[in-house]
């Protein structure tokens, strides 16, 4: 193969494994979005606990049974971390944004932001603001196709996503409380004299979003074998582009969107410059909302959620 | 936006910091200013450890004057250099400061230096290292630590002539110190003959490096020279593994951290060197008094704790001298330390502010240690 050609192919399949974390969260992002109207900005912070209770259990099994098996641990790490991510968003939910139901929707913007602020202090004063490690639990395999190598890890990462995506999209499609987030995101007025219980769609909303972002976390620290208090904060204001970017409501835009940031991102770090990595994602959602402010999918798309 | 967030509401717990800093009459007050949160809160805390034990230290001794004792106030810029002028403004209004030791990045430390210079604050930094901090011309600047200009020729002459490799790349976080660091390498290395293939940066707090490590690995350097702090680094080792990219990795002071070797593991750490400013002061006879009670009260000893302790026993000693609140008077005792008997050596100041003679150590990572190679002496 053209050297070069393999070398593009290789940013594009580096650009794809960030890009589809970007896309879990953004998936949070969206799904609230759609129900409530409201930018959950503590959306990045609940990925970022998401990754904590991962390292967390990994430690916590590999200290008490040194050679269980990875798939266990994998599980565990998997479970536990989407548990108390469900718990915490429905948690976050009930205390800060329930109160705020009908009052203008700066209000629960900012609310949102001191909940980040919170969380985000929170998790450091609870496990320090030393980078925590995760112990390896995956062992560090890299496959070839030709010249191009990937990792087990970004195969883990592909695999994983895209069945939840493709999980997520059966449940809003086929299932009753799928259906009636995509009543409530159509008029939740209308919803709830249709019998539809909007609190709890709402609740379901966010504990469902907040499992994605758990995933996410997962898989994040899982590939970096390390996790900061501060991770939330850059990939949520990633995961938001990439959700406006696709058009904010919509869940195929949410995936699509993530997925391109990731990818545009990469290629621009790679063959730009890096330094600028950050620019290129920040200046790609300036130019979609000056030319498509609904976002890729946006608003074309009746049954957002 | 980054600032925006963080800012309002650490502006609000600033104040709340700050509150109480008036000192009473028989105290005299010194900032230590350094990130006591945020991501490098935990070299900040290190710093801010050492400094502590000085004054308590001090404070054992007797009062500095009169009947009046050494408070340390400690105040938080966030490794933001917004918040560290803010931080500075706190400090400088407070007329009982009589110095400050601080702060800890060089991005940070430059825009404080000018504050403190306008309210004649006496600053002693303990670990910034940018050489453009000292040629600003503030009297009222001082650093107990050797600057780039002196560490990085030291990395680049070693690269070039003991490893022997004259192809490499460079990668720096984009900081005043990093980006600083980086460039005193690049310049001395091309002077020795040596070719650069690629000068890239990386955004502090990234964490996807493989496109760039991708690239790298397409240029087949020898090795990479980076110019910034370990927890980007940690990252960066990892994922060149994951890239297959082989080449060995060196940097400066800011990856001179224990944690790199916990975070990368110390088989991906393997071989990785590090200049440092002087020697280890595990290996030092004058340090080990400090180092003993430190580890026994903090735990392990952080890489600047040490450098805190000196910069704030100058700032007590000078304070001393000076024998009343005088910040005019304090600076005069600063600029007039000769021979101070600091636990990392001899602390002299040059007209700059700069330390005098501080050697550098290079130091390389075996069996998950920094295991100390060469010292140079400045020449």
């Amino acid at each position: 193969m053209n050297p070069s050609l393999a070398l593009f192919l290789q940013q594009l399949l580096n650009g794809l494994g960030i890009g589809m974390v970007y896309a879990l969260i953004a998936l949070g992002y969206t799904m609230v979005y759609g129900v409530l109207q409201l930018i959950n900005f503590a959306h990045g912070e609940v990925f970022m606990v998401g990754g904590y209770l991962a390292i967390t259990a990994a430690v916590f099994l590999t200290a008490l049974f040194a050679h269980a098996p990875v798939v266990l641990v994998l599980t565990l790490m998997f479970v536990f971390s989407i548990t108390g991510c469900a718990a915490l968003g429905a948690f976050v939910e009930r205390v800060a944004y329930r109160p705020l139901r009908g009052s203008p929707k700066l209000t629960a913007l900012i609310t949102s932001i001191g909940v980040s602020f919170f969380l985000q202090n929170a998790v450091m004063l609870i496990y320090g603001s030393k980078e925590q490690g995760l112990p390896p639990v995956l062992p560090d395999r890299l496959f070839f196709i030709g010249p191009i190598s990937f990792s087990l890890m970004q195969a883990v990462i592909l695999a994983v996503s895209v069945s939840l995506m493709i999980f997520l999209t059966g449940f809003v499609k086929n299932t009753k409380m799928g259906k009636a987030m995509r009543a409530c995101a159509e008029n939740a007025e209308a919803a709830s004299l249709m019998g539809i219980s909007v609190t709890r769609v709402v609740r379901a909303t966010f504990v469902m979003g907040s499992g994605l972002a758990a995933v996410a976390g997962v898989l994040f620290s899982l590939n970096y074998e390390s996790v900061n208090f501060h991770d939330g904060y850059l990939a949520g204001l990633k995961a938001f582009t990439a959700a406006v970017f696709g058009g904010i409501g919509s869940i195929p835009g949410a995936m699509i969107g993530g997925v391109l940031l990731g990818v545009f991102e990469g290629l621009g770090a790679g063959y730009i410059s890096s330094g600028w990595k950050d620019v290129f994602a920040f200046v790609l959602l300036v130019v979609v909302l000056i030319f498509k402010p609904s976002g890729i999918l946006g608003e074309n798309i009746p049954e957002k959620v | 936006m980054r600032t925006m967030r963080k800012g309002i509401p650490l502006f609000l717990l600033s104040l709340f910091l700050c509150a109480p800093a008036s000192a009473k009459d028989d105290e005299v007050l010194i900032g230590l200013a350094a990130p006591l949160t945020g991501d490098q809160a935990y070299i900040g805390v290190g710093v801010l450890q050492g400094a502590q034990m000085a004054v308590e230290d001090a404070n054992i001794r007797g009062p500095v004057f009169g009947n009046t004792k050494i408070r340390l106030v400690p105040i938080d810029d966030q490794h933001n250099p917004a918040q560290a002028v803010l931080a500075a403004n706190k400090l400088a209004a407070d007329p009982d400061v009589m110095g400050v030791v601080g702060h800890f990045n060089s991005s940070c430390t430059k825009p404080a230096s000018a504050i403190y210079h306008e309210s004649r604050i006496v600053q002693i930094t303990p670990a910034s290292t940018n050489p453009e901090i000292s040629r600003q011309g503030f009297d009222t600047f001082f650093r107990v630590c050797a600057t780039d200009d002196v560490q990085a020729p030291v990395a680049a002459d070693f690269v070039f002539s003991k490893l022997n490799l004259k192809k490499i790349v460079i990668i720096d976080d984009q900081t005043t110190y990093g980006k600083g660091l980086a460039n005193e390498f690049e310049k001395k290395f091309k002077s020795l003959g040596g070719a650069v293939l690629l000068h890239e940066g990386i955004a502090q707090g990234e964490k996807d490096f493989t496109p760039l490590l991708t690239r790298v690995k397409s240029t087949g350097p020898e090795l990479i020279f980076y110019g910034g702090v370990y927890p980007e680094l940690a990252l960066l080792l990892k994922q060149s593994r994951k890239v297959g990219l082989v080449a060995p990795w060196m940097g400066g002071d800011g990856i001179y951290d224990v944690t790199l070797i916990h975070l990368a593991s110390a088989e991906i750490a393997e071989g990785t060197t590090a200049t440092m400013l002087g020697v280890d002061p595990h290996a030092l006879p004058a340090a080990k008094d400090f180092v003993t009670r430190y580890e026994a009260r903090y735990g392990p000893i952080g890489s600047f704790s040490a450098y805190a302790y000196d910069a704030a026993n100058v700032l007590i000693e000078a304070v001393r001298r000076a024998g009343k609140k005088d910040r005019e008077g304090v600076l005069r005792e600063v600029r007039a330390t000769k021979d101070f008997p600091g636990i990392l050596g001899t602390v002299n100041f040059d007209a700059r502010g700069d330390a005098v003679g501080k050697s550098v150590g290079i130091f390389k990572v075996t069996n998950g240690k920094f295991e100390f190679l060469e010292e140079v002496k400045p020449s």
